[in-house]
């Protein structure tokens, strides 16, 4: 129950986040984010993980239109937004895994505390670091671009391939 | 092994996929930047979904248990590689209560081994198999998950508690082996019988002096020989009915149970039938091992659902040896136990009903339908009853919670002052 609290707290904090980044399209932003929302309530209560992704997908969606909206300025909080983002989803999965009302070693609950620690931790440092490339002068045009896409191409193939493993 | 993964890995994997698209096609650095975590997330997941090696071993610290008495199970598990949250299931059966969680997660460091000790009360007689052990090793944030069975099962036997019983029921006919039963005949005994005129052949120790002299020619003493019996343990299993865990067949195997260890005590020969959809049968014979071998006969017993018809002549002649007194325990529910009682009858063999009532496990029901149903039941029953009583086979009706020894009791007072029978 508190991870869930946790989860939905997080969940909260970023949309508020988002809402607050551009006020004009407030209205729009928190109906997609209660859709989120209703995503994740879905998750919590009927334990159903494959409905995170299209939470996260949600409250994704309302940064990014709120981002862009938003002007042309490079948005330093990107990053704890990120990690925001997959805490929640992580809580809310830790949440549905303790459902089964096993009873748990301390040094379980400890494992996974750290572990999801070590993973937000890594994941703001690694979006942290993304937002930093971009600030650098490291160069524009056409091979960039080219570069760019080539380089998320073959992340998105490592992960599905990773996944499919 | 069964390997599970997380739907979330995948979504995750999409999630940045979709991203990092939408990233490059507003030329946003904060999509790519939210596209970071969930890559990160999805590449380590996956990376961390090495299948662990587990290994578990099961033990009980007895085979044979009283029922009521506390058991401990000790699980031992081990990994070389560790796991970062192992879930451990044993199977148990529900006549065993655990002391302490079971399921339960551990931590299992690489190299290491855990031991589980788990009391467990047995709260019901029976034959049991305890285990396999299922578990499940899960990573760090539980993206991957691999469930297997260990460590196979190991067997425990529960005994039914023993009643205490006063006295047994005397039969009609003793055996010729010696035990501890006064017979009814006159030979070579302890307890005195009668006296009468000595004839050639009567040892000189038998002489009655006192008579003697009082009559002016030899008098001898008779006696009772003490002999052994036998005693068949009749038990109907084509039917029971059960309420609140307790049940008619659990209530028949305690008596047969108590039964038998009390007449065995006496040196008396005790055998098993069980006569429902399943037949089997133990014949009679004395001594701590046939008093082992029946219990665990006993707590094997199960109703076993069968429409076959099936009469005592399925039953092998030495299971049921003349002279026997035959102890049925049945709740009558069933038309083929009870006409193989009355078959028993009428071949001679000295018979004793006792009908394990299954009233008292039986709601009438609401309904003007139902309470006539139950009255004609209940009218059924008795008639039942009737019939076995014309036929000079003494029933006597026990009722959960009140002990053997009252219907025992009650048998005894009737054939006290009822001979038996000749059909």
């Amino acid at each position: 129950m508190t991870l869930a609290a946790l989860s939905v707290l997080v969940y909260g904090a970023v949309l508020a986040d988002a809402v607050a980044r551009d006020p004009g399209i407030a209205g729009a932003t928190v109906v997609v984010g209660a859709f989120g929302l209703l995503f994740l309530a879905l998750v919590l209560w009927r334990g159903a993980q494959e409905y995170l992704p299209a939470a996260a997908a949600c409250l994704g969606g309302v940064y990014a239109v709120a981002v862009v909206v938003h002007g042309a300025s490079v948005d330093e909080r990107a990053p704890l937004v990120a990690a925001g983002l997959l805490l929640c989803c992580e809580l809310a999965a830790w949440s549905v895994d303790e459902r089964t009302r096993i009873a748990a070693e301390r040094p379980v609950v400890r494992a996974r505390a750290g572990a999801l620690a070590a993973l937000v931790g890594g994941a703001l440092a690694a979006a942290a670091v993304v937002v930093a490339l971009a600030a650098a002068p490291a160069g524009r045009g056409l091979p960039w671009t080219i570069a760019g896409a080539a380089a998320a191409v073959l992340v998105v193939a490592l992960a599905v391939r990773s996944t499919q493993r | 092994m069964t390997r599970l993964a997380s739907p979330r890995l995948t979504g995750y994997a999409a999630l940045a996929a979709l991203a990092l698209v939408a990233g490059l096609a507003a030329g946003r650095v904060e999509l790519v930047a939210l596209a970071t975590p969930f890559a990160l997330a999805a590449v380590l997941g996956a990376a961390a979904g090495r299948r662990p090696e587990l290994a578990a071993t099961l033990a009980v610290d007895r085979e044979r248990a009283l029922e009521g008495e506390d058991v401990g199970l000790t699980l031992e598990l081990s990994s070389p590689t560790g796991a970062s949250r192992v879930d451990v299931l044993a199977l148990l059966p529900d006549e065993l209560a655990p002391a302490r969680p079971n399921p339960r997660a551990l931590w299992l460091p690489p190299g290491e081994t855990r031991t589980i000790e788990l009391p467990l009360r047995c709260d019901r007689w029976g034959a049991f198999s305890l285990g396999p052990v299922l578990v499940r090793a899960r990573d760090a944030l539980g993206f991957h998950a691999w469930e297997t069975s260990l460590a196979g099962s190991v067997p425990l036997r529960v005994y039914p508690s023993v009643e205490t019983l006063h006295a047994l029921l005397p039969p009609f006919e003793t055996q010729v082996y010696v035990g501890n039963q006064v017979s009814r005949t006159r030979g070579e005994g302890i307890e005195f019988a009668d006296v009468r005129p000595w004839t050639h052949g009567d040892r000189m120790r038998r002489i009655n002096w006192r008579a003697t002299a009082r009559r002016g020619e030899l008098w001898v003493n008779d006696q009772h020989p003490e002999r052994n019996t036998d005693v068949v343990l009749f038990l109907d299993t084509f039917a029971e009915v059960q309420r609140d865990g307790r049940s008619t067949l659990d209530m028949a195997v305690r008596a047969a149970t108590s039964l038998a260890h009390r007449y065995l005590s006496r040196k008396d020969r005790v055998g098993v039938v069980s006569f429902g959809g399943f037949l089997s049968w133990l014949l009679p014979a004395s001594g701590t091992r046939q008093l082992y071998k029946i219990v665990d006969s006993l707590i094997q017993m199960d109703v076993v659902l069968s429409f076959a018809a099936k009469g005592v002549d399925f039953l092998p002649p030495r299971s049921l040896p003349p002279k026997a007194l035959v102890i049925a325990l049945t709740p009558l529910l069933d038309a083929r136990s009870a006409s193989a009682i009355l078959d028993l009858r009428a071949r001679g063999f000295d018979l004793v009903v006792v009908e394990v009532s299954p009233v008292p496990f039986v709601d009438p029901g609401k309904g003007t339908l139902a309470d006539l149903s139950y009255r004609l039941w209940r009218l059924s029953r008795e008639s039942l009853r009737a019939r076995y009583e014309r036929a000079g086979v003494p029933v006597v009706e026990w009722v959960d919670g009140v002990p053997l020894n009252v219907p025992l009791e009650e048998v005894a007072a009737f054939r006290r002052y009822a001979g038996p029978v000749r059909a």
